[in-house]
């Protein structure tokens, strides 16, 4: 089967979930307690407009969030991990700090930021940092010396260590660090566009505002999924540019073993001949 | 010329102090090649780490060409033990990292070298992409880019399977006589030591001391494998490394 029916077959499985656990919930209660899904698309169609509205400046908040938050990040977990001494001086601090719920310096923000848009972005950026940060300190610490030593002996200067070694060797952790940070960014997000930061524009304003009739608060709440599933393509797309040579596969490799086993033993042959290739 | 005197190495802080290398001394006339073996472990890479420029010894005298060696120089090149290959990168691309990481290229670039060793066509493949043997020679592209007048090699062949070990060896000799660098190469190989070797340097376990200097005046040639004189220096030489 193609990947695109894969992938059109999981959405209906989640709307038929939804729809079952819709049901299973009315006859249990004896009333609609939550919209089924073909109520919320009906919605969905509806608020069309003011949807799309909401949708952009929610993206807009979350997406430019992300983007400082890795721009700041990266760098500097980069030369954390990779320089001894200043680990040892900042991975303390991090450790301290970063337990500490974003949402506790939220009066702190206010001041520093107003209470407009940048003290959303401010939120969501600071708490996606910490996460960037630990990910992409932790895969500095990790550079093979092999390949460390590969561009010492040809002269490499600092930049060019980080330019050439470690950055390309991190992209990948740090990938999956912003794919898992879109989960708490989605929470901030909605957090940051309701009570006490309430505002007019945003999913979470318009989930909020129609709070007590559902089957339009769960077009919202579709709307926002449909938000995550864009920036999780839009990174598997980037990693798909920047980490290319993580897609390729040997191309001589044996074909057999498709034939002969099942495919959990078949990945554990190819992870381990891709082993033996890589130490020789 | 390359002059190694009195080289010790070491690592890790007092108290838990490793030592690599005590007092190792030799020295190779410019064009010349010698041979390190010795038993796994025992600071082959080390020493020539050290001759490299990477690694600083705690005691003795290095110099290339009269001058004291003292971080990495540009007319040396090093081949490290696994091709030192980055995965990240294209053939091209690791082909021309000396060379870019110095500032020279694309004014200079390593299509020629490609070329010659067989590499053209696969330049836009990941190491990934290709068997072993062709990622030493990219290993190998990377190094004649910058037509070094010396060349560090940490057991390059290690690894491979015998066919194409052999084939590679005739290609060093072959490169080797055609461009006139200074050869320092490390193996575990006895056989591979003596095709390569003018000189043969046996060490001791670690530290590596000198246990045996073996001179192979006879090397030289691709048939030198099927001589008499092969065979006799292969078996003395196992008999002084099991002393
Ligand atoms: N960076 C390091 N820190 C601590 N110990 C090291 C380091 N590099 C090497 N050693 C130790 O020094 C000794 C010599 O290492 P070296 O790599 O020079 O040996 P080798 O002869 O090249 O070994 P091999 O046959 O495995 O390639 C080994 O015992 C090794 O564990
Ligand atoms: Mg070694």
């Amino acid at each position: 089967m193609k990947r695109s029916l894969y992938t059109i077959a999981s959405i209906a499985i989640l709307f038929l979930a939804w729809w079952g656990a819709s049901l299973t919930l009315e006859f249990a209660r004896g009333r609609p307690i939550i919209p089924d899904p073909w109520q919320a698309l009906v919605e969905v169609g509806r608020h069309g407009e003011e949807l799309g509205r909401h949708f952009i400046a929610s993206a807009a908040r979350l997406g430019i969030s992300l983007v400082i938050a890795t721009l700041v990040a990266v760098p500097f977990g980069l030369m954390v991990g990779h320089e001894r001494r200043l680990d040892r001086l900042i991975t303390p601090m991090i450790y301290i700090t970063y337990p500490i719920p974003q949402v506790v310096l939220l009066p702190i923000l206010f001041i520093i930021f107003g209470l407009g848009d940048s003290v959303r972005v401010a939120l969501i950026s600071l708490a996606l940092f910490f996460q960037i940060l630990i990910s992409a300190r932790g895969a500095a610490k990790g550079i093979s010396e092999e390949h460390l030593a590969s561009v010492l002996s040809a002269g490499a200067n600092r930049f060019q260590i980080y330019r050439h070694v470690i950055l390309p060797a991190s992209l990948p952790a740090i990938l999956t660090s912003m794919r898992v940070s879109i989960g708490l960014g989605m929470a901030l997000l909605y957090l940051s566009e309701t009570a006490p930061m309430r505002t007019t524009t945003g999913l979470g304003s318009f989930i909020a505002k129609h709070f007590f009739s559902l089957d339009i608060a769960f077009a919202g709440v579709i709307t926002m999924a449909f938000l995550g599933l864009v920036l999780y393509i839009l990174l598997d797309i980037v990693e798909r540019i920047v980490c290319r040579w993580q897609y390729v596969q040997r191309r001589d490799r044996p074909r057999w073993p498709s034939r002969l086993y099942p495919n959990k033993i078949r990945e554990q042959f190819l992870r381990k001949i891709h082993r033996t290739d890589r130490e020789g | 010329m390359i002059e190694v005197e009195g080289l010790k190495i070491s690592y890790g802080a007092a108290g838990r102090l490793i030592e690599a290398v005590n007092e190792v001394g030799f020295s190779i006339d410019s064009g010349d090649s010698l041979a390190l073996i010795g038993p796994s472990g025992c600071g082959k890479t080390s020493i020539l780490f050290a001759i490299a420029g990477l690694v600083k010894p705690d005691a003795g005298n290095l110099s290339i060409a009269g001058e004291r060696v003292d971080g990495i120089r540009r007319d040396a090149a090093l081949i490290l033990q696994n091709a030192g290959l980055l995965p990240w990168k294209t053939v091209w691309e690791n082909a021309n990292m000396s060379l870019r990481l110095s500032h020279r290229y694309p004014a200079e670039n390593a299509a020629a070298v490609l070329e010659e060793l067989g590499l053209a066509e696969f330049r836009d493949r990941f190491p990934a992409e290709l068997s072993e043997g062709m990622k030493r020679r990219v290993g190998i592209a990377r190094a004649l880019s910058i037509s070094p007048s010396v060349m560090l090699m940490d057991e390059p062949l290690a690894s491979l399977d015998a066919i194409t070990q052999e084939r590679i060896q005739n290609l060093f000799l072959e490169l080797w006589k055609q461009r006139g660098f200074t050869m320092v190469f490390v193996t575990h190989d006895i056989e591979e030591a003596v095709f390569l070797g003018q000189r043969i340097i046996v060490l001791s376990k670690r530290p590596a001391q000198i246990k045996a200097v073996v001179e192979n005046p006879q090397m030289g040639e691709l048939d030198y494998r099927e001589s008499k004189e092969f065979h006799r220096l292969v078996i003395e030489l196992r008999a002084v490394m099991q002393r």
